[in-house]
């Protein structure tokens, strides 16, 4: 095996783009100074060995927080899908509470309308509006706004459930599982978080 | 393919430079060279005291180019050293402020040494 073999072995310690973008031209260089310092001295395997081990550790780095931050953009994308459906989902929350209060009052199963059920139910929405737009913005103190508004849209939900039975199966997943659901994207532990506030 | 990367940080931001990207910048400031054109003139220049290996050199190249600071100019062969194309780097306008700010910074130190009596003042 010649020595330019095992050196090009040699660099499957690094990352495979890494290699691949610059591998060829490393090579020429190892070649280069194959030639040029002798073939058997043990000085220069020492050199490329110790080579190899840290600027493979530090090309490791850079790739990791490169993919770190490519991590980062894809959660923002989550947040801010999951901010718009909560905007959404609280709209129709709002609205849903309406109709169901009214549904229940013309059928005559209720004896008289469940008006707080229907203003709380309007709260909880008109909240996960406020919590969606508060996700949208993404800065820390938009973040608390939206834990503070989703904590209590999903009191409010759980009170309405419990005191107003009639409650329909689409309103507490809407109520209930969607406030939990970006409470635990909102706190989901990040890398880099607030990044953008001090480059480099 | 030439490969340029504007940054949108400023100069100072890019402060300190790490020394094997220093290094580089000094070696590109008389004009574009190879990677191993760039070695070379790195341990001519310092009398062997520093020698970068392949490695860290493209390590420092990848930041360079990512930073804005270096850009790729054009692949062709070195007549001394074979039929091989090799890449060939140059230093943006961004990257030689960098390496104005990065030398102004280090003499300030050097100045301040001084003053301190740390260097310049060697009987032996």
């Amino acid at each position: 095996m010649t020595a330019e073999r095992v050196y090009r072995l040699l660099l499957r310690v690094y990352p495979s783009d890494f290699r691949s973008e610059y591998g060829h031209e490393m090579t020429l260089i190892f070649r280069d100074e194959y030639r040029m310092r002798g073939a058997t001295a043990l000085a220069f395997w020492m050199s490329i060995a110790w080579d190899l081990t840290h600027s493979a550790m530090s090309v490791w780095a850079d790739s990791l927080i490169a993919r770190g931050k490519n991590y980062t953009q894809i959660f923002e994308a989550i947040m801010r899908i999951a901010a718009i459906l909560a905007a959404s989902l609280g709209v129709f929350g709002a609205l849903n509470a309406v109709a169901e209060g009214l549904a229940m009052r013309g059928r005559g199963m209720l004896e008289r309308p469940p008006v707080l059920a229907v203003v709380l139910g309007g709260v909880a929405g008109v909240l996960l509006i406020v919590a969606g737009a508060a996700v949208v913005r993404s800065t820390r103190s938009a973040r608390n706004t939206a834990t503070i508004a989703l904590v209590a849209s999903l009191l409010i939900v759980s009170i309405v459930r419990l005191t107003n039975p009639w409650m329909s199966e689409l309103s507490e997943l809407i109520g209930i599982a969607l406030p939990v659901a970006l409470l635990a994207v909102l706190h989901w532990p990040r890398r880099h978080d607030d990044s953008s506030a001090s480059p480099a | 393919m030439p490969q340029t990367k504007r940054s949108p940080l400023t100069p100072e931001s890019q402060l300190p430079l790490a020394p094997a990207s220093f290094q580089i910048l000094l070696a590109l400031v008389d004009g574009e060279r190879h990677g191993y054109s760039i070695m070379k003139e790195v341990t001519a220049r310092t009398d062997g005291a520093v020698r970068m290996g392949p490695g860290t050199l493209y390590g420092a190249l990848k930041r360079l180019l990512e930073g804005g600071l270096v850009e790729e100019s054009e692949q062709r062969s070195d007549a001394e050293l074979g039929d091989d194309r090799r890449r060939y780097y140059r230093l943006t306008k961004f990257g030689l402020r960098v390496a104005r700010l990065e030398a102004r910074r280090l003499e300030a130190m050097v100045r301040a040494a001084r003053r301190k009596k740390l260097i310049g003042t060697e009987t032996a």
